[in-house]
C-alpha cells in the first residue's frame, strides 16, 4: 500500500510539475472556446465578399438583388439553419437581360468567371430565366468555380424565390403593400421541454457549448493516456521497471500510476471548474444581453455528470494505452499500435452533431450503453437532454464492469510485458500472456 | 554461519527456452557469493526469480531456511540490475528517497541524512540538487547503487556491478563491498567477468545452460583442480608451447602464457622444451585461475550468444 503510494505520489508530482500539464490547464478552454470560434468567424470575415453577377431574364428583379434591405439579409437565415453566422457578404452586379438570349448574354460573365484574377473577376453567376415569373417549372441557374459553394446559391435561390412570389401574389391582384407584409418569414425560438414541466429556451449557443464541454471531457483522456503510454515506455527503455517489480507486484505499480495520472486529470478539471465559475457570471451575463439562455447546461449536474464520465472516460482509456506502452518497447510503435484503436474509440465524438442533435435516438442510446463509449455519449445525453435515471447509472455500471475488466487484462499483460525487451508480442502470444501471467 | 536464501530445483522456461533447469544452490551470511556464468547462462533469469519478478515454475526460494512465497522477504534484499536506469528528469535526493519508499522506507530525516552519507561517500555532495540526466554515466551507476542500499538490505544482489565504471570508481566499489561483507551484509554478484569473481568472491556458483556445474569455496574449487597450470613468463616466440603434447590448453598473451597440462602431464618436460627456445623468466606450477577452470568447465564453445528474455515470455 505504501509503495504504491510511492508510485502515485512520484506519477503526480512529476506530472504536475511539467510543462504540458501548466499549458493543458490553463490554454485548453481558450483553445476550445477558439476551435469552435474560429470556424464562424472565418465563414463571415475570412470569406471575404462575393462577387456575383445575376443576369435576369424577366428584367423586375432589380430590386429584391440591388437594395436588398439589412432586414431581408436577417430573414436568410432560414439557409441552412445556422443563419447569421454563416453571411458572408455578397457583392451583386445586377444585369437587366430582359431581351437577350441568356446564353448569349451569360457568355462574357462565364469568362469572367473563369478568370484568374483582376477587378472583374466574378464568384459566381446567377441565371434567372425569362419564365420564372409564369411558369412553374422554370430552373434558375447558378454557375461558381466550386461546386460546394452551396451557401451563396441558397442565399440568392432564396432572395430570387421571395421576390419571384411576391411579384405572382401582385400579379393576382394582392395590394403590393401588403405582399411585403403577408410573406414575411417568422423566426423560431427553440425551447426544451424537460419532465419536471420547466421551459427552457435553447439555442445554437447551447449547442456550441456541448461541443465544448465534450471537448473538455476527452480530450485530456487521450493527451493523458498518451502521457502514460509513453511513461511506462520510457521505464522500459530506461529500465526503471526492473528495480519497480522487484520491489512491488505489478499490479501495485499499474494502480499506482493510473490512479497518480487520474488525479492529475483531477486536478486539472477542478482548475477548470473554478475558472468555469469565476467567467461564468461574466459569461452568462454577456449571452444572457445576447438573448441566448445558456444556463440551460451551466447547472449543478452538468458539473456531477462531468466529474463522473470524465473519470470513467479517463480510467477507461488510459487502460488501453497503458497495454499498448506494456506490449510496445518504443513510443513510435506503439503509438502506430495504438492508432487505430484511438480512432474507434473517438466514435462517439465523429457521431457528435448525430448525438447532439438526437440525444434519445437509438443511435444514441446504444452508444452511451456500450463499453468504452458509453462515457463520453452518456454525457452528451445528459448535457442537451433529460435520459431516464436508469439509463444513466446502467451506462456508469457498464463503464465501472469495463474498467475492471481493462485492469485486469492490463494487469496481466503489464506483468510480462514490461520485462520483455524483444520484439512485439503477437496475438497468439498475448493470449499466452493472459492465460498464465 | 547460516544460510541467508537457498534456492531448491527452480526451473524456468520461456516457450521453448528452457532458461532455468533445475538449479539449486545456497548462499551464506555474511560472504560475497560469485554467481558465474556465460551470457545467457539463466544468471540474471535465477535473480529474477530470487526477487520475486519471475515466479519459477516448479522449485522453490528459502530466506532463511523458509519458503518464502510472494516475495516477502523483498524489501531486505537491494537489487541493482544488469539493464539498470533511473528516472531521467528527477532529482537526485527525490529519485533516492523514490527508491527507498518503494522499498517501504518512509523518507523521514533520518533516511534523507543517510543520502546524504552516501552521496558524501560516492563523491557525489556536489551534485545533490542536480537531475540524473545531468549526471555522467559512472554518476548514474553510483546513484543506482545508493539507491539499491538504501533501505539498509541484508541481501546485495549485483548483476554486472562492474559494467560502465572507470577504474578509479571500480576500485570504490570494490572496496565498498568488501566494506559491506566485514559489516555482515551478504552479496550475490552476478558476473561472467572471471577476473572479478576472482578478486572478490568468497563462493562461487557456476551456472552453464541453467544448471549448477560447480559450488564451492574459492579455494576449493581450485584445490579441486590441482596444481595442473603453468605459467611462464619468457622472451622470444613461444606460440610453440600450444602445441606441446602435454598442454591440454593454452592462452598465450605477449609474453606471458598460461598451459592447462594433461592429467599425469610432467612440467619439467615443458621446462626442458621451452629453455631451448625461450629465455625463461617466470615458470611456475599452480592451481588453475578461475578462467581456466571456467572453460574447463563449459569448454570452449563460441561466446557469441546473448542473453535475453525472448519475447513472448511466458512463465
Amino acid at each position: 500500500m505504501n509503495k504504491m503510494f510511492a508510485v502515485f505520489k512520484r506519477e503526480y508530482i512529476q506530472a504536475v510539475r511539467k510543462k504540458m500539464f501548466i499549458i493543458m490547464t490553463f490554454l485548453m478552454p481558450f483553445l476550445m472556446v477558439l476551435l469552435f470560434m474560429l470556424p464562424s468567424v472565418m465563414m463571415s470575415r475570412g470569406m471575404g465578399t462575393k462577387k456575383v453577377a445575376v443576369l435576369d431574364g424577366t428584367g423586375q428583379l432589380r430590386e429584391p438583388f440591388t437594395t436588398a434591405p439589412q432586414k431581408k439579409d436577417a430573414d436568410d437565415s432560414e439557409v441552412g439553419g445556422r443563419g447569421n453566422d454563416l453571411t458572408a457578404k455578397m457583392d451583386v452586379e445586377y444585369v437587366d437581360a430582359r431581351d437577350q438570349k441568356l446564353d448569349q448574354a451569360e457568355k462574357p460573365y462565364l469568362d469572367r468567371l473563369r478568370q484568374e484574377k483582376g477587378a472583374t473577376k466574378l464568384d459566381g453567376v446567377f441565371l434567372v430565366p425569362p419564365d420564372a415569373m409564369t411558369a412553374t417549372d422554370a430552373k434558375f441557374r447558378y454557375y461558381s468555380r466550386s461546386a460546394t459553394d452551396f451557401i451563396t446559391q441558397e442565399r440568392l435561390a432564396s432572395r430570387a424565390n421571395h421576390a419571384v412570389e411576391q411579384n405572382r401574389l401582385v400579379k393576382h391582384g394582392i395590394n403590393p403593400a401588403d405582399v411585403e407584409q403577408l410573406t414575411t418569414d417568422l423566426k423560431v425560438d427553440s425551447v426544451q421541454l424537460s419532465k419536471s414541466g420547466e421551459q427552457k429556451k435553447g439555442g445554437a449557443a447551447n449547442f456550441i457549448i456541448g461541443f465544448m464541454l465534450t471537448g473538455l471531457l476527452i480530450i485530456p483522456s487521450f493527451v493523458y493516456g498518451l502521457e502514460i503510454m509513453r511513461g511506462i515506455v520510457q521505464e522500459k527503455t530506461d529500465r526503471v521497471v526492473e528495480v519497480l517489480v522487484s520491489s512491488m507486484s505489478a499490479s501495485e505499480l499499474l494502480i499506482g500510476k493510473i490512479l497518480g495520472v487520474a488525479a492529475v486529470g483531477l486536478t486539472q478539471i477542478s482548475v477548470w471548474f473554478i475558472m468555469a465559475a469565476l467567467l461564468g457570471t461574466f459569461g452568462a451575463t454577456t449571452a444572457a444581453l445576447a438573448g441566448e439562455n445558456v444556463m440551460q447546461l451551466i447547472r449543478p449536474m452538468t458539473f456531477v455528470y462531468f466529474a463522473v464520465f470524465f473519470l470513467l472516460a479517463y480510467l477507461t482509456y488510459v487502460c488501453i494505452y497503458a497495454i499498448g506502452g506494456a506490449i510496445c518497447n518504443t513510443e513510435k510503435e506503439a503509438q502506430q499500435l495504438i492508432g487505430p484503436f484511438s480512432i474507434i474509440m473517438m466514435l462517439p465524438w465523429f457521431l457528435m452533431v448525430a448525438i447532439i442533435t438526437n440525444p434519445d435516438s437509438n443511435l444514441s442510446v446504444a452508444f452511451s450503453l456500450a463499453p468504452v463509449w458509453g462515457p463520453l455519449t452518456m454525457y452528451v445525453r445528459t448535457l442537451v437532454a433529460e435520459p431516464p435515471l436508469w439509463h444513466v447509472a446502467l451506462s456508469i455500471l457498464i463503464s465501472i464492469a469495463t474498467i475492471s475488466f481493462f485492469f485486469w487484462i492490463t494487469a496481466k499483460i503489464f506483468r510480462v510485458g514490461i520485462l520483455s525487451y524483444g520484439k512485439r508480442p503477437t496475438v497468439p502470444e498475448l493470449w499466452r500472456w493472459l492465460k498464465v501471467a | 554461519m547460516a544460510d541467508i536464501l537457498a534456492v531448491r530445483d527452480v526451473r524456468k522456461t520461456f516457450g521453448d527456452v528452457r532458461a532455468v533447469d533445475g538449479v539449486s544452490f545456497t548462499v551464506r551470511r555474511g560472504t560475497i557469493t560469485g554467481l558465474l556464468g556465460r551470457n545467457g547462462a539463466g544468471k540474471t533469469t535465477t535473480i529474477r526469480m530470487i526477487t520475486g519478478i519471475f515466479m519459477p515454475d516448479s522449485g522453490d526460494i528459502q530466506w532463511l531456511g523458509e519458503a518464502a512465497s510472494g516475495g516477502a522477504y523483498r524489501d531486505r534484499i537491494g537489487y541493482l540490475p544488469e539493464e539498470r536506469g533511473l528516472y531521467k528528469q528527477m532529482k537526485l535526493v527525490e529519485l533516492l528517497l523514490f527508491l527507498a519508499e518503494i522499498k517501504g522506507i518512509r523518507a523521514t530525516p533520518a533516511v534523507r541524512k543517510k543520502i546524504d552519507y552516501w552521496l558524501e561517500r560516492f563523491e557525489l555532495t556536489e551534485k545533490r540538487d542536480a537531475k540524473v540526466e545531468e549526471l555522467s554515466k559512472g554518476n548514474q551507476q553510483k546513484i543506482q547503487l545508493i539507491g539499491t542500499l538504501l533501505h539498509d538490505p541484508e541481501l546485495i544482489i549485483l548483476d554486472e556491478q562492474q559494467s560502465g565504471l572507470d577504474p578509479v570508481n571500480m576500485v570504490l566499489v570494490r572496496n565498498l563491498l568488501r566494506d559491506l561483507r566485514n559489516e555482515g551484509k551478504t552479496i550475490l554478484l552476478s558476473t561472467h567477468m572471471m577476473g572479478e569473481a576472482e578478486r572478490m568472491a568468497d563462493e562461487i556458483i557456476l551456472i552453464h545452460r541453467g544448471q549448477v556445474v560447480l559450488e564451492g569455496t574459492l579455494d576449493e574449487v581450485r584445490a579441486g583442480f590441482g596444481k595442473n597450470t603453468l605459467h611462464i613468463d619468457f622472451d622470444g616466440d613461444g606460440t610453440f608451447l600450444s602445441t606441446l603434447p602435454q598442454v591440454k590448453h593454452a592462452s598465450i598473451v605477449n609474453n606471458a602464457a598460461e598451459l592447462s597440462l594433461v592429467e599425469g602431464a610432467d612440467p619439467q618436460e615443458i621446462l626442458q622444451a621451452a629453455i631451448g627456445t625461450l629465455r625463461i623468466r617466470r615458470f611456475e606450477l599452480a592451481a588453475p585461475s578461475l578462467e581456466e577452470i571456467f572453460i574447463d568447465k563449459v569448454g570452449t564453445e563460441t561466446l557469441t550468444s546473448t542473453e535475453t528474455v525472448p519475447s513472448g515470455v511466458v512463465r
